[in-house]
């Protein structure tokens, strides 16, 4: 039982964790919280849907269109809501995100309805491992997941495309004087974010029902992995999202279903309020 | 003080005529566009308190309408199920949500900026995990119905044109309080913290006081706004208060303009009317109202009222150039 | 410090304030007082850690050691605040001025103060408004926002509301850096406004022609440490001041 309640709380963990390092990305490049991180995965979700359930596609196949095609679309919405705001305000940014992010919920909603779907399991069945009899799919959630994250981690750290990521996220003006095209970069980023939110979305869609407001709360406990975690850390992200999974399922199996959530967020405001830097964060120095 | 020239005459008059409009209004309208009407004004009084929490002192609140469900549910309980007289429900109301706000707020406010935001989405969600579950304080999933009407005395309030009166009293005199808080100390106090937390504490300002009164005064209003949601409508259920609506606030107030609590009124008008005048659109609506934010930050980022206000500047510039350039003619 | 201004008390008393940064040392052991009435010069190279010593005595950063006595009071560990309603204010070397807000907004941030102070009844704050408005040469309609002045208007603005509060102790740092020589003026015309209050005022100054003008006292700093405290004149001939800061500047002067 224990066994299954890890395994089950990992692999949500590691799902708020990747939506999570998606907006610590955009946070880094670009300094602004993304609102609408949350409903590209309900676009995700959907979107593998209809692949899979309306066109009759394998559900391999259509995670992979989903996650590039939902990569595209974060493009997009870059030029839409953070490009021509780049100079203003960063609290017209958040609101042009949260626009963004009522859009797609409405424009879900015209296109596939309110009632819940359901997709395919990325491998149905079960297997047994350490004496533990376990779904498929959650132990393929993590083994995705973390190969997801690892990718990342590489494409960031190893290769040139992450070094002039990173170098267009620590300095734009810098960068741009380097010969950087931070356009590029910058779209190149919300590309990698939204595509790994994308892949989030398919793998929780076959726990959760896919709603056009399924993001709205698997966005805010991917936020909150990334507080708990600490602002702008990847790593942080990750070990957070992995801490909210675990509270989420052991709150609901043994404190009460219904106020699970509620747990997830009081243990979010008492970290908060503990070590607001988070675990990673630097503490934010006295001289800024 | 009591300057008389002819600009404050007009904006007199033009007072007198609107209040007299607005004395008129439900005898014009049919009661379905009275409701349609109360319900924008309590919209206007829950945008009124970001007003001051947002855009007086610069911290945007994901939790109003958190606060406004804390509202609905004292009066909900002290009037209802604990059959004490409405007036009481209401006052426990406002000052039940303001002293929540207030000291909730000691441990928000240790988190600046975002991390503020996002805590208090964090808030949200946990008031909607209690309004939808604890079924003896809420009604739970059910919610709570048969609430009894407002009165005052043996003045009973049970037409819609009556609410129509009694909210826009309320909604007057809060508007009268906030613009009188704009040039008050305490105003003052929020927008320097908006501002420049730096500066404003050299001047004396207490930072995390200053947030917190803030604070509680935006959950006095949203106390308010929720009471007379309550009484208005006699049943309240959580999915009235969650976080789309709290999200809807604040992208009402953007629409409006932040700068000042008309930007609140117009962006509330905009928001519960536009649906009603675009019947027709009406399951677009949302839709038209998420593109329309992300269309208007690009276009105006300080909302219908700043970019009014700047149309306005750029016009008299306009003019003058025009009138130097035909007396050098 | 034996240079006790005509027997006057000390407003405000360093006593070995040290603060660092990481490895850097800010502030070593400084040691100074403040008389009522006088102008103390804060002088030395960039980075030599005045501005932080302004940030130490306001409480914008707190010391790693030693004390700061404001009146009598120990406020060393007082927060920002508190100080100012005790009478410390201060400008910056960039004006904070709320950028959002309308000039009237940002002057009676300042009435506010010196009533929270109870430095002022609502009485004579016009008058003093009008003098310091009139002193400063600034012509001000009061419902235009802080962005239609020029950057030398705001930070005489500042200025004016700084004193406006009636501080006992008055921190300026850089007053007249990017001022043109009538602006200059007008802010030494402000300072002994604020001398007649018997303020105490502290002066960060680049402009060796203004602090040597108007100090009646001065002290040195390089990388955190007082290398030289005294009169204008003697720091002047401080060898150790010329190696530090003022020969260069001096020749430059010249040149």
């Amino acid at each position: 039982m224990i066994i299954q309640l890890i395994v089950t709380g990992i692999s949500l963990g590691v799902v708020y964790g990747l939506i999570g390092m998606g907006m610590v990305l955009i946070f880094r490049a670009v300094g602004i919280v993304n609102f609408a991180q949350g409903d590209f995965l309900m676009l995700g979700a959907f979107i593998c849907f209809a692949f899979n359930q309306k066109m009759g596609m394998p559900i391999w196949l259509s995670f992979a269109i989903t996650a590039v095609l939902i990569g595209l679309s974060g493009i997009v919405f870059q030029y839409i809501t953070y490009w021509p705001l780049r100079n203003a305000q960063d609290k017209a940014i958040i609101v042009s995100t949260l626009g963004a992010s009522i859009a797609l919920r409405e424009m879900t909603k015209l296109v596939w309805g309110s009632t819940p779907q359901t997709i395919d399991p990325l491998k149905g069945g079960i297997v047994k491992i350490a004496g533990a009899f376990l779904q498929w799919q959650y132990v393929i959630i993590i083994i995705f997941a973390a190969l997801l994250m690892s990718l990342v981690y590489f494409l960031l750290e190893k290769t040139l495309l992450g070094n002039i990521m990173q170098a267009t996220a620590q300095d734009k003006y810098a960068a741009s004087l380097m010969g950087i095209p931070i356009a590029v970069a910058i779209a190149l980023t919300f590309f990698i974010s939204m595509l790994i939110t994308g892949a989030g979305g398919v793998m929780l869609a076959p726990i959760f029902f896919i709603t056009n407001t399924m993001g709205v709360l698997a966005g805010v406990k991917a936020f909150a992995a990334v507080v708990i975690g600490g602002f702008g850390s990847v790593q942080g992200a990750i070990i957070g999202g992995l801490l909210i999974g675990l509270i989420e399922v052991f709150a609901g199996t043994y404190i009460s279903t219904t106020y699970k959530d509620t747990v997830v967020f009081a243990v979010l405001i008492i970290s908060l309020l503990v070590r607001p830097q988070g675990l990673f964060g630097e503490k934010i120095a006295e001289k800024a | 003080m009591g300057r008389i020239n002819r600009k404050n005459l007009v904006l007199l008059f033009l007072g007198v005529l609107v209040l007299a409009l607005l004395i008129n209004l439900p005898n014009t309208s049919s009661i379905y566009m009275v409701r349609v009407l109360n319900m924008t004004m309590i919209t206007y009084l829950a945008v009124l308190s970001l007003y001051v929490v947002f855009g007086m002192a610069g911290q945007s609140s994901f939790a109003q309408c958190g606060l406004m469900g804390i509202g609905a549910y004292i009066t909900a309980n002290v009037s209802t199920r604990w059959g004490y007289p409405p007036i009481l429900g209401m006052a426990a109301s406002m000052l039940g949500t303001a002293l929540f706000a207030f000291i909730i707020g000691f441990a928000l406010f240790r988190l600046r900026r975002f991390y503020f935001s996002f805590s208090t989405i964090a808030l949200m969600t946990i008031l909607n995990g209690i309004f939808a579950n604890w079924t003896k304080g809420t009604g739970g999933p059910v919610g709570m119905g048969n609430l009894v009407q407002f009165s005052v005395g043996n003045f009973i309030f049970n037409t819609e044109a009556k609410y129509y009166y009694l909210i826009l009293g309320f909604s007057i005199a809060a508007s009268i309080i906030i613009w009188k808080l704009f040039r008050s100390p305490l105003g003052r106090s929020f927008m320097a913290v908006r501002d420049n937390e730096t500066a404003a504490s050299c001047m004396g300002v207490n930072i995390l006081l200053t947030k917190n009164i803030a604070f509680a005064i935006s959950g006095l209003l949203c106390g308010l706004a929720g009471s007379l949601f309550a009484f208005l409508s006699g049943y309240i259920s959580a999915t009235s208060f969650a976080l789309p609506q709290s999200q809807l606030y604040l992208v009402v107030i953007m629409i409006g303009g932040s700068s000042s609590p008309i930007g609140a009124l117009i962006g509330s008008i905009l928001i519960n009317l536009l649906p009603e005048w675009l019947r027709f659109l009406k399951d677009y609506m949302m839709l038209i109202y998420g593109v329309g934010i992300m269309g208007l930050m690009i276009v105006l980022p300080e909302g219908l009222v700043g970019g009014g206000k700047d149309l306005y500047a750029k016009l008299i510039k306009w003019k003058r150039s025009r009138a130097d350039a035909e007396q050098g003619l | 410090m034996q240079n006790s201004s005509n027997g006057k008390e000390a407003v405000l008393t360093l006593n070995k304030v040290c603060k660092n940064f990481g490895g850097v040392v800010a502030a070593k052991d400084i040691s100074f007082e403040l008389y009522p009435g006088e102008v103390f010069g804060l002088i030395g190279p960039n980075g030599a850690g005045k501005t932080t010593l302004i940030n130490l005595i306001t409480g914008i950063y707190k010391v790693d050691g030693g004390t700061i006595v404001l009146n009598g009071h120990d406020i060393t560990r007082a927060p920002a605040h508190t100080r100012a309603r005790r009478g410390i204010t201060r400008t910056f070397q960039h004006p904070h001025l709320l950028n959002r807000c309308d000039i009237e907004t940002n002057i009676y941030l300042g009435v506010d103060l010196a009533r929270k102070n109870k430095m002022l009844n609502s009485h004579d704050h016009k008058k003093l408004l009008d003098e310091l408005l009139e002193v400063a040469g600034l012509r001000l309609n009061m419902r235009d926002g802080i962005d239609k002045l020029a950057y030398g208007q705001q930070k005489l603005l500042e200025v004016v509301r700084a004193i406006l509060t009636r501080p006992s102790v008055l921190l300026l740092d850089e007053p007249a850096a990017g001022l043109n020589q009538r602006e200059m003026d007008h802010i030494v015309a402000l300072v002994d406004i604020a001398l007649k209050m018997n303020s105490a005022v502290l002066m960060i100054e680049h402009r060796m022609d203004l602090v040597m003008s108007i100090c009646n006292r001065i002290t040195v700093l390089n990388f955190g440490n007082q290398i030289a405290s005294g009169k204008p004149a003697e720091i002047q001939d401080n060898p150790v001041v010329i190696e530090a800061y003022l020969g260069r500047k001096r020749g430059a002067k010249n040149s």
